[in-house]
C-alpha cells in the first residue's frame, strides 16, 4: 500500500499497534477480557475435555475422536430427539398462548399492562423448582386437581403427572416470560397507521394480522422463539420434576455424566454437540432478523 | 508532619505495590491468619443445619460456611476441579476416601493418637482400625465416621409386607403384578449395585460376560416396569404414601425415615434376607468425614471433627432436618440416651441391627464404568 493518509484516516490512529489509543478498544479491553476469561474460557475449557481419552479428569492426555465416536454410535439420539421436539413443542404452544396476550399488553390494557408485566415477571423471583413442585401438588393422584374433580363430580385425573404432556406444561409455564416480553416489543413495533392504510384500502381483520401485523412483529416473535426454544433445549428440571423422566432430555444425560458417569469428556462432547446444534439454529434463525433495525438504529 | 498527598498518581502507585505484594505472597500470610476463626464444611444435608453448626459457631466464635452436596461424585468432581483450596472438611460414602481421594491427594489424615480412641466408644462394627476410615496401607487415619443405613428399597407396608419384601428381596420389582407400580429413585451409582443384586450378581467384584449381560436384562426390566424416575426422595415418600407407586427401587432409612417421623409408618426401608454378596441381600453405606488437602487448611476442622463426637451433637446430626439417621456413636449410651421411642422407630432401631447382619459395605464396582453405560442407555430407551 502506499499514497498519504486521508485528513479523516490521520485524524484517528489506525492499526493493531495503535489499538490502545482508541478510546473504543480501550474501554473495551478490561470487558472483553474479563468476557474471554469467564465466558469463552470455560467454553474451551469443555472443547478440550471432549477431545480427551474417557474418563480422564486432566487435559495433559493425547487428543481423541473416542467420545464423540461413542456417543453418535450409542442411543444419544432419543435425547437430542426429545430434547428438540419437546423445546419445539413448547416454543409453539407459548406463541399460541402469549400471543394474544402481548397483543393486549402492547395495544389494549393500557396502564393495567404495567400490571399484567409484574404479575407474569413476579415468578420469576421464586426458585423454579418450588414452582414447578407446586404443580407437581396439583396434578398429584389424590392431589389438588384430582381431589377436588373427585370431591365435586366424581372424577378422577389421577393419571397427569409423570407424563409427555406435563414436561411440556412445565416447559410453558416455566418459559412464558421469555416469549411474552420479546412479543409485546415486537407488537409494538407495528405502527397504527399501516394498519389503518390496509383497513382503508378493504384489508378484513384477518388479513391486517396476516399481512400487516405478524410479519411486522416478526422480530419480537423470532427472539422470544429462540429464546424460550434455547432456553427449554437445555432444560433439566421439568422432565426430573413433572415428567418423573418419563423421557430423558439431553441436559439429563450431560448432568449424568459429569456426576454419576465421573466421564467428564462425554459430558464434554454432549455439551459441545448441544452448544453447536443452539448455534446453528440461532444461526439459521437470525439470518431472518435484523437487530439493528429492532433496536432502532436503521 | 504526616501530610496526606494521595492523588491519582500516587493512587495508582500504592495499588500497583500492594498487586506486588500480593503476587509475591504478602497476602496468603493474612488470610491464612485469618483462617484461624474460618472454616468451610462440604457435606451431605445435616452437617450444614444450623443446629449442629451454631452451638460450634458460638464456642469457638468462627465464621463457618457449609454447603450441601447432593452426590459423592459431584463433590469428589469439585474437589478434583480446584475447590481443595476453598474447603476444609468433607464428607461423603466410606469407599470414596480410601479408594479415590486419599490416593488423589485431595485429603490428609489426621492425628491417630487423638481421633483413634473415640472409635473405641461407637457401635461395635466401628471399633478401631475400621477399616473404611484408613488408608489401603492401613497406616493412616482419612477420617471419622458417624451417620450411616442400610440402603436397598422402600416399600409401603400397607400393600406390600416387611416379611414379603425381605423374603423376595429384590424380585419384588421383577413381579408382573408390580409393573407400572413402582419408582425408581435416580441414585444411579446406588441403581447400578441394586440391579447388579436383582439380577444375582454381586456387585462389587469383577464381572464375568454372563454376569454383565444379568445385569443388562435387569437393568431394563426394571426401567421398563417403572411408573416413575426421580432424584428426588421427597417426591418419592409422596408418590407413596399418595398410592401413586408401592414401593421404590433404591432406598432405605436415609429416604424413609422423615416420612416414618411425620407419621407415616407404613413407609419402610427394606433390607433384603439373602442375596449375592456372599450370601448377604443388603448393602450399608457409611458417611466420613475427612479433612479435605486444602493449602491453607483450617485449624478448626480438627476441632470439628470432634465436636460431633458429643453425644448431644451426635444426635444433632441423627436428627438434623432433611433425612434421620442411625450414628455410629449409639454405642455410647449417653448418646442411646437423647432418642426416644418415636425417633428410634423414624430410623428403624428396631430391625437395624438384622439389616446390619443382612448387608455388604458399601463399596467401588470395578466395572462400574462399563455398567454405567449399559445402565444410562436402559434409562434413556426406557419402554414409557
Amino acid at each position: 500500500m502506499s499514497g498519504r493518509p486521508a485528513a479523516s484516516e490521520r485524524a484517528a490512529p489506525t492499526g493493531v499497534r495503535r489499538w490502545w489509543r482508541r478510546p473504543g478498544p480501550l474501554c473495551a479491553f478490561p470487558v472483553s477480557l474479563f468476557l474471554l476469561a469467564g465466558f469463552a474460557g470455560p467454553l474451551v475449557i469443555v472443547l478440550a475435555y471432549s477431545f480427551m481419552p474417557p474418563r480422564t479428569f486432566s487435559l495433559r492426555q493425547a487428543p481423541t475422536l473416542e467420545n464423540f465416536a461413542s456417543v453418535i454410535s450409542d442411543s444419544y439420539y432419543l435425547s437430542f430427539f426429545w430434547s428438540l421436539f419437546l423445546a419445539t413443542t413448547a416454543v409453539l404452544i407459548l406463541f399460541l398462548v402469549c400471543y394474544p396476550i402481548a397483543y393486549g399488553m402492547a395495544k389494549l390494557f393500557g396502564r393495567w399492562a404495567n400490571l399484567v408485566t409484574a404479575l407474569v415477571a413476579l415468578p420469576l423471583l421464586i426458585s423454579e423448582n418450588i414452582r414447578l413442585f407446586g404443580w407437581v401438588l396439583v396434578l398429584l393422584k389424590n392431589g389438588i386437581l384430582d381431589g377436588t374433580l373427585q370431591q365435586l363430580f366424581g372424577v378422577s385425573v389421577s393419571g397427569l403427572l409423570y407424563t409427555v404432556p406435563a414436561i411440556v406444561l412445565g416447559l410453558v409455564y416455566v418459559y412464558l416470560p421469555f416469549m411474552l416480553f420479546p412479543l409485546v416489543i415486537g407488537i409494538s413495533m407495528v405502527p397504527e397507521s399501516l394498519k389503518e392504510a390496509a383497513a382503508d384500502l378493504g384489508a378484513s381483520r384477518f388479513e391486517i394480522f396476516r399481512e400487516v401485523e405478524l410479519p411486522l412483529s416478526m422480530p419480537g416473535i423470532m427472539i422470544g422463539g429462540i429464546l424460550s426454544f434455547i432456553l427449554a433445549l437445555g432444560s433439566l428440571a421439568e422432565s426430573k420434576i413433572l415428567g418423573g423422566q418419563t423421557v430423558i432430555m439431553i441436559a439429563d444425560d450431560i448432568e449424568s455424566a459429569f456426576t454419576f458417569a465421573q466421564n467428564w469428556p462425554k459430558g464434554s462432547v454432549l455439551s459441545v454437540l448441544l452448544i453447536a446444534l443452539s448455534g446453528l439454529i440461532v444461526v439459521m434463525l437470525f439470518r431472518n432478523i435484523d437487530l439493528d433495525r429492532i433496536i432502532g438504529r436503521r | 508532619m504526616y501530610r496526606n498527598s494521595l492523588n491519582r498518581r500516587n493512587f495508582l502507585q500504592q495499588t500497583g505495590l500492594w498487586a506486588a505484594a500480593a503476587a509475591a505472597g504478602g497476602l496468603p500470610t493474612l488470610a491464612n491468619a485469618a483462617r484461624e476463626k474460618e472454616l468451610n464444611i462440604y457435606c451431605w444435608e445435616g452437617y450444614n443445619s444450623d443446629d449442629v453448626l451454631d452451638p460450634f459457631r458460638r464456642e469457638f466464635d468462627a465464621k463457618v460456611r457449609a454447603e450441601g452436596l447432593t452426590s459423592d461424585p459431584d463433590a469428589v468432581n469439585r474437589l478434583r476441579a480446584g475447590e481443595t483450596a476453598v474447603w476444609d472438611l468433607i464428607n461423603v460414602n466410606n469407599p470414596w476416601a480410601r479408594e479415590m481421594m486419599y490416593p488423589e491427594g485431595l485429603i490428609r489424615p489426621l492425628p491417630r493418637e487423638r481421633f483413634e480412641p473415640m472409635f473405641e466408644n461407637m457401635m461395635p462394627a466401628f471399633h478401631p482400625p475400621y477399616p473404611w476410615a484408613m488408608d489401603k496401607s492401613g497406616e493412616e487415619l482419612l477420617g471419622m465416621t458417624q451417620r450411616f443405613g442400610p440402603f436397598n428399597f422402600v416399600v409401603n407396608t400397607d400393600k406390600i409386607s416387611k416379611a414379603t419384601a425381605e423374603d423376595e428381596g429384590f424380585n419384588v420389582f421383577l413381579d408382573s403384578g408390580m409393573q407400572g407400580k413402582y419408582g425408581v429413585l435416580t441414585y444411579d451409582n446406588w441403581n447400578i449395585y441394586h440391579m447388579c443384586v436383582t439380577a444375582g450378581v454381586h456387585p462389587f467384584k469383577a464381572h464375568t460376560p454372563e454376569e454383565i449381560e444379568a445385569f443388562t436384562v435387569a437393568c431394563k426390566q426394571i426401567f421398563n416396569g417403572a411408573k416413575i424416575l426421580t432424584d428426588d426422595l421427597v417426591q418419592m415418600n409422596l408418590a407413596l404414601i399418595n398410592g401413586e407407586i408401592d414401593a421404590y427401587f433404591t432406598g432405605g432409612t436415609y429416604t424413609a425415615s422423615s416420612a416414618r417421623y411425620d407419621g407415616a409408618t407404613q413407609v419402610r426401608g427394606i433390607t433384603p434376607k439373602s442375596g449375592p454378596m456372599d450370601g448377604k441381600g443388603g448393602i450399608v453405606w457409611i458417611e466420613l468425614t475427612s479433612v479435605v488437602n486444602n493449602p491453607e487448611v483450617s485449624p478448626l476442622a480438627e476441632e470439628f471433627l470432634a465436636y460431633i463426637q458429643r453425644p448431644d451433637i451426635s444426635k444433632l446430626v441423627a436428627f438434623a432436618e432433611g433425612t434421620y439417621n442411625p450414628v455410629s456413636q449409639m454405642g455410647d449410651p449417653a448418646v442411646m440416651g437423647q432418642f426416644d421411642a418415636d425417633e428410634l422407630d423414624a430410623i428403624q432401631w428396631d430391625s437395624l441391627e438384622e439389616e446390619m447382619a443382612n448387608s455388604a459395605d458399601y463399596d467401588i464396582n470395578p466395572d462400574y464404568a462399563e455398567m454405567y453405560e449399559i445402565y444410562s442407555a436402559a434409562k434413556r430407551e426406557r419402554e414409557a
